[in-house]
């Protein structure tokens, strides 16, 4: 057993006192084994101290999802947070200052989720948020014909590989640690774009491409994430929420060469056609051909890469001035030096063999930590087995 | 210490001053450093978008360059780390995939090895304070950053996912900043941006939502009484400080802060003048940095 | 007032099941639920759903190994539908999209489990009901012109007509306090087990049996509430649940002397015996002081090929590296048996209905019976699945063409003021939280793995004095928005009627069947026995009878794994 002061955010839409209008701290003192989590020192709050401090929980193990919080700052489940870590991370972040209790302890403070209007203390409405978000990407499976007699026969690692997003809780961790929908709140958002993987990344589904239409349209879609990684590390259950969106690009981008509103599949080429030619980035080459790419993108610009073309007028006026950017191949797109000697060859070589193997590791698949350090039988298989696994996105019913 | 070097791309292109204070910098921390001159860019999450092995093989290939030279490799941008990292993780994963991966590199005479504690690549960040040290470090500054108010501004690269970036061994890396700072004599702006996102990865497809990231992060530090910002990424740099007056626009404010990259700081504390260190070359204006450092001499 | 030809309380599985069943025939459905549709407990079921679909395999060998496991408590009429329909129903659900295991060709995969002959557990990593869970959710996303949805209402009590049928019920929107009485031809109450009433239990804080309470108030019987089943493999203390699976892909159980007891105790099936024998054997060496010190036994899963956890326990790989400190893959985890599930529940027929007309109720609430004294694992989402759907489509036909009754607002101002009442309690007495933590402590120690009469009958004087504590237990909170300290009084009330009635049956049935375990009847007696003890509510009190277990191909044998 040990003493925790737990440091709410509270808020009581219903309170006449004075110092309880609008948002408020409220210290707890709660004392429980260091093993057991955030969820259980909340719970003994409310129990033993003030039963009306709402927080939603059921199942205590990280499956229902219900109990999202900010814990020190991090969009997390309190139930899955251990009490004792939460309290030591408190006092790392705290690093020696501020914030401490009277009783000389770091307090862990605790939080509603971020992204969504508060009800009341720690309960969000996820209502008008998350799930309106879920609702937006056609959340169900959509085949196309009849089902066949029995299962759809499908790929064992199709299935796993898709099981990543379903493993997700719906819980909001990520949507609260969401740094771009701070910035955008019409963002979809990462639950619901992994949310979308689960269905384009089906063999079963029949509107793959209707989907990654949808979702590159969307000027609010899969472009809009600005690869923040906090998603990953908030979510509870390894979804990782921004891997499947960059799979989203990569199927809506390469696969399925999807022009989108963002400029992001121009963006993509540009770069990556930039690095076969000079190996390291010529950004003035790369602002040129993400917005008009290519002879056809000079001689007939759209509007959207006209007004981006403008946009950056001023900027590189400022650069010019400053000295940054005082120099022919980086006023001159394309002027760029190449890498030296034959490396330029090999790096061009590289992308001649990768672009038709096109391998894609999904740690996810593989299983948690890869292969068992120095266990025999891990060499010579894998590869083979995720290139079937690539291929083996047909679907036969039986 | 000597170590191999990736300065990556943007630190030669649009932030060439980074490159710059970085030799510099090195110099008076006795670091000798080794670019590595045939490696390529790291594809900045952008090429792994398009096609995850191209991305792999990219950086394996610069690993292997680094560890034809027998040396530990460093990096001074927080993008370069994440992306590399991202590769590396997925490289370690799996010998198949590993071996794979190698016959591509086999022409170049170049292989990737998995090293028993890991093949190491390091920000200079990282560097700083793990293999250089804060104790070292501070025997070296010549001008204590006194009165300086600065706000550390991480770059997403660095900080998350924490698992692939050993924060399991390094838990406080997210806290690097802070204490380099200190240890430079200079005083730590606790703000809200420090660990959010410059928003530059949108920058040609949602500019608004990118710029507004990146205005508001200015404005707080600015609210909170920063004379600057330090960051180790030069993608956060080209938001923070390139773009600051198209952010001024979008969060409707003025802004007007000095932007400094990690080596210039270090670089300002260990003597070097703001001339020397490039930051003429910065957007925004950084005199109240230099006035600050004038007032210091 | 909200009018639905079919109203669905509860919205986890069995409830998600029904109200898409009942929509399909075309009627009005509304489906009401404490908590989000996706945060009900049937996310917890991990291991797999059972079904006879491989072409070796014979819904005759999975009923068979149903009915021995329920130790012939079972409704054998009710144990052949469901095993004859589990085909179907699993087909259907891999169909709508859930990510069923595959094996090499493709083809749905399986693993073994307890008391089964054969692997017929179909899984998806270990969180199988999760997955359908949430695929359900997505079909209510589908079909949501026909569904409405009330998500975080709690229903208080049922609405009866004056002949006492089933006519909808009263609810309150936990998000601004309002009170609404919803009318409704049929009512299918899926509102899940009653677990809470113990501690620790396995189940979520929102097991309460708020369905089974609000039958037994309206007057339809219970059934079976004797038999509560305790999980073999729990986390001591906190009650998490380690997977059944885990023992399906090959793990041990280890006494502190390294032994694996199970030798002794089911030489055939080893750890896979039916759950009551597993959780008998751990509890009797704990007892006989061959457990560890901490009072548990060690589940040794590093026996499975580290690859195969990863793939196929990865929610176990989580609930051992985040609860209990330990990688399971590298070290035996400490387990104990633990509260897991009511086989119990509101007495209904092969089509849901219960002995109240227009209340049908399905899943773990209800008691069909197909579980008997013992369920085997992995048939509880297949009871959920196959009889939430039997009484959506049975409600369905039921409210066709029938008109909305005129339904008195009686219920809704009755129950506006018990609620009002306990809001404005005084704060004297004690608190609900302390009620209910001595209530979980009481049954765990005493109606648990091993009893006997002394344990029952203290057990139920102190559940009779807590009742009348709860009539005057104070709350905190006085508001109306999210006041979640209300709704633990008015579950306390719940549980407490439901600990009752199962504290009677359990002191009536003298005999050992299933899982219970009476220590001064150690015996099965077919004899006298073999038969359901129900329940109803007279006045305030239980009352006991009984009825006949429907027995069709299978006779009682002698029980051994």
């Amino acid at each position: 057993m040990a003493e925790y002061t737990l440091k709410v955010r509270r808020f009581q839409p219903e309170a006449t006192d004075e110092d309880k209008r609008g948002a408020y701290w409220d210290n707890f003192d709660v004392e429980l084994d260091p093993t057991l989590s955030v969820l259980d020192g909340l719970l003994q709050a409310r129990d033993g101290e003030d039963g009306s401090l709402a927080v939603r929980c059921s199942c205590r193990a990280a499956i229902c999802g219900s109990c999202g919080v900010k814990i020190n700052g991090q969009s997390t489940l309190a139930c899955k947070t251990q009490i004792g870590e939460a309290a030591e991370e408190a006092e790392r972040k705290a690093d020696g200052e501020s914030t401490t209790s009277e009783t000389g302890k770091p307090e862990i403070v605790i939080e509603p989720m971020g992204n969504m209007p508060v009800i009341k203390d720690l309960v969000v409405d996820m209502e008008s948020t998350h799930w309106e978000k879920y609702r937006r990407v056609t959340p169900w499976l959509m085949p196309s014909g009849p089902p066949p007699e029995r299962e759809y026969i499908v790929s064992a690692e199709a299935m796993v590989d898709v099981t990543q997003s379903v493993a997700c809780i719906q819980c909001g961790s990520c949507v609260s640690a969401c740094l771009s929908m701070e910035a955008d709140p019409d963002f979809i958002g990462p639950a619901a774009l992994a949310k979308a993987y689960r269905f384009v990344g089906d063999p079963r589904d029949g509107q793959t491409t209707e989907r990654l239409y949808d979702l590159a349209n969307d000027q609010h879609g899969i472009y809009d994430c600005t690869h923040c990684f906090s998603c990953i590390d908030a979510c509870p259950k390894g979804v990782a929420p921004m891997n499947q969106i960059m799979r989203l690009r990569r199927l809506a981008g390469h696969d399925h060469d999807i022009q989108d509103v963002n400029n992001g599949r121009n963006h993509e080429l540009a770069f990556v056609k930039n690095i076969e030619k000079k190996g390291t980035l010529d950004e003035s080459l790369l602002l040129q051909e993400s917005f008009a790419p290519g002879i056809k993108g000079k001689l007939l610009p759209t509007i959207r890469s006209m007004k981006g073309l403008i946009e950056s007028i001023p900027t590189a006026i400022r650069g010019i001035r400053t000295g940054k950017m005082r120099s022919v191949p980086k006023l001159i797109p394309g002027v760029h030096h190449k890498l030296p000697g034959d490396a330029q060859d090999h790096v061009k070589r590289i992308y001649d063999k990768t672009e038709e193997s096109r391998i894609e590791l999904n740690l996810y698949v593989i299983g948690e930590g890869g292969e068992e350090e120095g266990a025999p039988g891990a060499e010579g298989v894998r590869a083979e087995d995720i290139t079937a696994a690539a291929q083996a996105e047909e679907v036969t019913p039986s | 210490m000597k170590l191999a070097y990736w300065p990556g791309c943007v630190s030669r292109g649009f932030t060439p001053e980074l490159h710059g204070s970085m030799e510099l910098t090195a110099k008076a921390l006795d670091i000798e450093l080794v670019t590595l001159d045939r490696a390529n860019c790291c594809g900045a999450g952008v090429i792994a978008e398009h096609n995850q092995e191209l991305a792999d093989t990219l950086n394996a290939r610069t690993f292997a360059l680094a560890q034809d030279t027998g040396l530990a490799m460093m990096n001074i941008c927080s993008t370069c780390q994440g992306a590399q990292s991202e590769c590396q993780e997925r490289l370690d994963a799996d010998s198949a995939y590993r071996a794979h991966i190698n016959e591509t590199l086999s022409g170049e005479g170049l292989a990737y090895t998995k090293d028993k504690d890991g093949f190491t690549n390091k920000n200079f960040l990282w560097l700083l304070v793990e293999d250089v040290g804060l104790e070292t470090l501070k025997s070296k500054v010549k001008r204590p950053l006194e009165g300086l108010r600065v706000g550390p501004f991480y770059g997403c690269y660095v900080i998350r996912p924490k698992q692939r970036l050993g924060y399991d061994d390094h838990p406080d890396r997210d806290l690097y900043l802070e204490r380099v700072i200190e240890t430079l004599g200079g005083e730590v702006v606790e703000y809200d941006g420090a660990r959010r996102c410059c928003g530059f990865p949108v920058i040609t497809m949602n500019r608004e939502t990118s710029l507004k990231q990146a205005g508001t992060h200015v404005g707080d530090a600015i609210d909170a009484g920063a004379d600057c910002l330090v960051t180790p990424c030069p993608l956060c740099h080209l938001n923070l400080d390139m773009q600051q007056p198209e952010a001024a626009k979008v969060v409707g404010r003025d802004l007007g802060l000095a932007v400094l990259h990690l080596p210039q700081l270090v670089g300002l504390a260990l003597g070097y003048s703001p001339k020397e260190l490039g930051m003429p070359k910065h957007i925004a204006s950084t005199v109240a940095v230099d006035d600050r450092v004038a007032a210091m001499a | 007032m909200p009018d639905h030809d079919v109203l669905v309380i509860g919205a986890g599985l069995a409830g998600q099941r029904a109200a898409l069943a009942a929509a399909e025939h075309g009627v009005s459905v509304g489906i009401i639920s404490k908590v989000h549709p996706i945060r009900s407990h049937s996310n917890a079921a991990q291991g797999g759903i059972n079904a006879a679909l491989a072409v070796d395999d014979s819904w005759e060998s999975h009923a068979f190994d149903t009915i021995k496991g329920s130790d012939y408590l079972s409704d054998q009429d009710a144990v052949e539908i469901m095993c004859r329909e589990a085909p179907n129903e699993l087909l259907h659900l891999e169909h709508i999209g859930v990510t069923f295991h595959r094996n090499e060709k493709g083809e749905l995969g399986t693993r073994a489990f307890g008391g089964a002959s054969h692997a017929r557990t179909y899984y998806v990593a270990d969180i199988t009901g999760q997955a359908i869970m949430h695929t359900l959710y997505e079909q209510l996303m589908k079909y949501a012109d026909l569904i409405d949805r009330y998500e975080e209402w709690f229903t208080t009590e049922l609405a009866l007509d004056e002949d006492g049928n089933c006519v909808g019920a009263v609810t309150r929107n936990i998000k601004d306090g309002s009170m609404e009485l919803f009318r409704a031809k049929a009512v299918i109450l899926a509102s899940g087990g009653n677990g809470q009433i113990w501690h620790p239990t396995t189940n979520a804080l929102i097991c309460t049996g708020d369905g089974i309470a609000m039958a037994y108030r309206a007057g339809a019987k219970l059934m079976d509430m004797e038999m509560i089943q305790y999980h073999p493999t729990t986390l001591r203390g906190k009650g998490f649940l380690i997977t059944e699976g885990a023992r399906g892909e090959g793990a041990h159980l280890l006494n502190a002397k390294g032994e694996r007891f199970m030798e002794k105790y089911a030489p055939n099936k080893m750890e896979l015996a039916s759950r009551d024998v597993v959780s008998r054997a751990e509890q009797t060496e704990i007892n006989e002081g061959r457990g560890f010190p901490d009072g548990t036994v060690a589940l040794d899963i590093t026996v499975v090929p580290r690859k195969r956890i990863h793939e196929a326990l990865r929610e176990i790989v989580l609930v051992g590296r985040d609860f209990a400190g330990v990688d399971i893959t590298r070290e035996p985890i400490h387990i104990k048996p633990g509260n897991h599930y009511t086989m119990g529940g509101i007495k209904t027929d092969i089509w849901g209905r219960t002995d109240v007309k227009g209340l049908y109720a399905a899943g773990e609430a209800a008691c069909v019976s197909v579980h008997g004294g013992n369920r085997l694992g992995a048939n509880s989402l297949l009871d959920t699945l196959i009889f939430g759907r039997r009484s959506g489509e049975d409600a369905a036909k039921h409210a066709a063409g029938r008109g909305i009754d005129r339904v008195s607002r009686t219920v809704l101002e009755q129950e506006e003021r018990r609620v009002q009442a306990i809001i404005g309690r005084e704060r004297s007495g004690r608190r609900v939280s302390e009620i209910k933590a001595e209530l979980g402590e009481t049954m765990d120690s005493k109606v648990a793995v091993f009893r006997d009469e002394e344990g029952i009958q203290s057990a139920l004087d102190t559940v009779r004095r807590l009742k009348e504590e709860a009539d005057g237990a104070w709350i905190d909170d006085r508001g109306t928005i999210f006041n979640q300290d209300v709704l633990g009084a008015l579950e306390l009330q719940n549980m407490l009627q439901q600990a009752e009635a199962t504290c009677m049956a359990a002191l009536e049935r003298k005999e050992s069947r299933g899982a219970q375990f009476r220590t001064d009847y150690p015996e099965r007696n077919d004899e006298e026995w073999l038969k359901h003890i129900d329940v109803s509510l007279n006045g305030d009190g239980p009352e006991l009878s009984y009825s006949p277990v429907t027995i069709t191909d299978w006779q009682p044998q002698e029980r051994t794994y």
